[in-house]
């Protein structure tokens, strides 16, 4: 607990470390890698952690920004346990970074980790995705209000996700009906093995609605479309696909949802390595090539460097707990 | 006639110069990871994103899908020669695949595979382009109670895997369940049987089991048989020449099979591997000498063999109509896809007919690479069966182990396939069938999550798999087919 309180003191401190910031700039200078860095995926090829990871290596390798590659490594296992036990391990490493989401947050409070965000290094916030409820496009439900009435009548309605019950899926869409006058608790949600999954169930009329990441669903929404999206999570409309979606607040509720994508390091890395890896990430999100490969994945930026990140996560864990705690899923 | 002409245009892109060179190179590089146990298509289609990413759509969608169906195709060649399944999908060939290979008929059994493949292959695409479009609703009307249902149809088949002791079979199936059991539950996040051991958070690769039950076990039975260089040497690969009757028997199961398969693979989530179980234990019901299956029957390689690649091309109706991915490799695809900017789903065949069209023109063409790339490498490739018995031995024990290494990079991951080893060693040795085992590895895990799921929905009412008319409909096919037999003994024994 000892290093919990050490590192939430530093986020106090913000306001303070904000006027060091110059040295820590030239700082940056002194620092480059020596040899490759191994990025960590900490889950198997295809998913979104993974996704990011060779994004980002391929990237900065298209565009010559790094002064060495980036090796990206896939370590399954245990929603991330498994990873974050390994990197855990390499305190002090400055050539190891790991692709990170809300899991990091969620999953050891859901009792199935030893280490959580404080555990590790912040490096930046990099992207953002919201997440989305639809329906079929023959559906009753106009808005997110109708659902949300019938929901109140008949807590037996089912709500798809692509991921299990105490995950990003179901707490976005539980804290939604909290913040929407129901109780957490009454959202009746039917865990799938994947986003993909729960919507082929949404099309054959088995479940009355769907949450799942709004980047996931824009390729299904549209014209000829067998689903119909009630609304976003984003705090102001998403441009694209997704224009004439409405977000929860122009619907009256005062509810956003952030499906977030960083990276971090392993424990306790050098200053001066942090500062080289967020200045390379702030010149990554600057090139085309991570612009185009951004757009065509229906990433958003949202970039927070080390210290607004650290920041960010603190908040974040305070608030899923909460959610968690309603839903009775809080094991930590 | 419409689909003829959308064909035409189809060729017209599959054959450009460039398409063809892809067509070859993926469904080569395919067949060779397919070949390595454990090197499986998911990984290498991952791999090849930033190789695709600049390339035309329909280009990369091409190579990709070669490299898919490749691997399928050429996973067979390890199930045959060394009872170590390549991938997932040819569990099934090695039931009667391996039996053949060690009665002196290897060649054979490749040749029967590579021809099985290719009709399944082929008959599929037929299917491809001329349903796919109306096969979404099909694909869409699977919920959880109907995949139960489709699950319990399958597990009927440990009646006809376990040949001798149908107890064995049983106890066999049960253990198999309980292994599908292991890791985080999706339904409630508790951990089940992990014994607080991260490692096994994720629950138990099903190659690791099924590599060590088959292969693993084979080398320790040849091992405690001492079987030490004395093999009589013989030319162990055989002619890979079919008789006129041999033709005959097969072209039932494969032709069922194809079309078995194909459905199965619309069905996200069922994929290759359930339909070639599927393939394998309806030939074994129907055939007149079904007893033989097991003991190297040609029927029993030639009906996984179809199913499994039929399942594979149906595998592309639900992603490219629907742009939802029915199994781990074709969620890679689709996100090979959205990076190069083409969005799957029911807007793209209007949108981007190039990439659709251009992909089922190129997989009539793959199909048939991968034929003529087979036969004559089977001779060559089946001379491993030549090598000296303590060289073959360890050469498929590191095979095995690299597999296993390459798949997740753990040493745990090591020491279960050893430990599964010994279990599948004990098995044989006190007369326990494998396949239940594997079989209900497979099935137990969606069999569980979609009971539960389906009751979760209906509020806990079990009604909900009656009310359905496919799952009542599936149940009732589960149920005669467990009936069935038994009432025609009876009549046997009356008349």
């Amino acid at each position: 607990m000892t290093s919990l309180t050490l590192k939430r003191l530093s986020v106090i401190a913000l306001p303070l470390a904000a006027l060091a910031s110059f040295t820590t700039a030239a700082q940056a200078q002194d620092w480059t890698p020596t040899r490759s860095i191994e990025f960590v995926a900490p889950a198997n090829p295809g998913g979104g952690w993974d996704t990011l990871v060779r994004t980002v290596s391929r990237v900065l390798q298209q565009e010559g920004l790094a002064d060495q590659n980036f090796a990206a490594i896939n370590v399954p296992g245990g929603g991330g346990a498994v990873a974050w036990a390994q990197i855990a391990r390499d305190s002090g490493n400055p050539h190891k970074l790991f692709a990170t989401s809300p899991p990091i947050i969620l999953v050891p409070l859901a009792g199935a980790s030893r280490y959580d965000h404080t555990d590790f290094t912040p490096i930046a916030r990099l992207i953002t995705d919201y997440s989305i409820i639809l329906v079929s496009a023959d559906s009753e439900y106009q808005t997110i209000n109708d659902l949300f009435d019938a929901l109140g009548e008949n807590p037996r309605l089912s709500v798809g996700g692509g991921s299990a019950p105490g995950s990003m899926d179901h707490i976005s869409v539980a804290g939604l009906a909290a913040a929407a006058g129901l109780d957490a608790s009454d959202v009746n949600y039917i865990p799938f093995s994947g986003g993909g999954d729960a919507m082929t169930n949404l099309m054959g009329g088995h479940i009355e609605a769907v949450v799942t990441g709004a980047g996931e669903a824009v390729g299904q929404l549209g014209e000829g479309s067998q689903i119909r999206a009630l609304g976003v999570s984003a705090p102001e409309r998403i441009g694209g696909g997704l224009a004439d979606v409405p977000t929860f607040q122009e619907q009256g509720i005062d509810y956003t949802f952030d499906i977030w994508r960083g990276v971090m390091g392993a424990p306790d890395m050098p200053e001066e390595a942090v500062a080289y890896y967020q200045d390379l990430f702030v010149e990554l999100l600057e090139t085309d090539g991570w612009q185009d490969a951004r757009d065509q994945l229906g990433w958003i930026d949202a970039y927070q460097d080390s210290e607004e990140f650290g920041a960010f996560l603190d908040q974040q864990q305070e608030q899923f707990s909460e959610v968690l705690s309603e839903l009775g899923l809080l094991r930590q | 006639m419409d689909a003829l002409n959308n064909l035409m245009y189809g060729f017209g892109i599959a054959l450009e110069p460039i398409n063809i060179a892809y067509v070859f190179g993926g469904v080569f590089a395919g067949t060779i990871i397919g070949m390595l146990p454990g090197l499986g298509p998911i990984s290498a289609l991952a791999l090849m994103i930033p190789i695709t990413f600049a390339m035309e759509p329909s280009s990369g969608l091409i190579l990709m899908a070669g490299v898919y169906y490749g691997a399928i195709f050429g996973g067979s060649t390890s199930s045959i020669l060394l009872n170590a399944p390549g991938v997932a999908g040819t569990v099934a060939t090695s039931f009667d695949g391996y039996p053949m290979a060690k009665q002196g008929l290897a060649g054979k059994a490749l040749a029967i595979a590579a021809y099985s493949s290719f009709v399944g292959g082929t008959i599929s695409i037929v299917f491809l382009m001329l349903v796919a479009p109306l096969l979404s609703k099909v694909a869409v009307s699977f919920g959880p109670a109907e995949y139960f249902a489709l699950m319990v149809l399958g597990l009927t088949a440990v009646v006809s895997l376990s040949d001798k002791s149908l107890v064995k079979g049983l106890i066999a199936a049960v253990v198999g369940i309980i292994i599908s059991i292991v890791g985080i539950d999706l339904q409630t996040g508790t951990e089940r049987f992990t014994f607080g051991s991260t490692q096994l958070l994720d629950g138990i690769d099903f190659l690791v089991v099924a590599l060590g039950i088959f292969a693993l076990a084979e080398v320790f039975y040849m091992l405690l048989r001492g079987g030490g260089g004395k093999e009589p040497t013989r030319n162990a690969i055989g002619s890979l020449k079919l008789t006129r009757g041999e033709v005959k028997q097969i072209a039932g199961p494969i032709s069922r099979s194809s079309v078995l398969g194909f459905f199965t693979g619309v069905l996200p989530g069922a994929g290759a591997t359930i339909g070639s179980f599927l393939g394998y234990s309806m030939e074994k019901r129907i055939a007149k000498d079904g007893d033989t299956f097991g003991k190297g029957n040609i029927k029993g390689v030639a009906a996984p063999e179809a199913a499994n690649n039929a399942a594979c091309t149906g595998s592309f109706v639900p992603l490219l109509t629907l742009g939802v991915p029915g199994s781990g490799t074709t969620a890679v695809l689709l996100g090979a896809l959205l990076v190069m900017g083409v969005t799957p789903g029911p807007m793209m065949l209007e949108q981007r007919p190039d990439v659709f069209w251009g992909v089922i023109a190129s997989m009539y063409i793959g199909n048939i690479f991968l034929l003529v790339l087979n036969l004559p490498l089977i001779p060559l490739i089946a001379k491993i069966l030549d090598l000296p018995r303590p060289l073959l031995l360890s050469l498929i024990l590191i095979f095995c182990m690299i597999g296993v290494y390459g798949m997740s990079f753990s040493v745990f991951d090591l020491l279960l396939l050893l430990g599964f080893g010994l279990i599948g060693l004990g098995m044989r040795l006190f007369g326990f069938p494998a396949a239940p085992l594997i079989l209900a590895l497979i099935l137990g895990n969606i069999m569980e999550e979609s009971m539960r799921r389906a009751l979760q929905i209906s509020g806990g009412d079990w009604m909900i798999f009656l009310d359905k008319p496919i799952s009542l409909g599936l149940l009732i096919v589960a149920l005669l087919s467990l009936t069935l037999p038994l009432f025609k003994k009876r009549i046997k024994k009356i008349v």
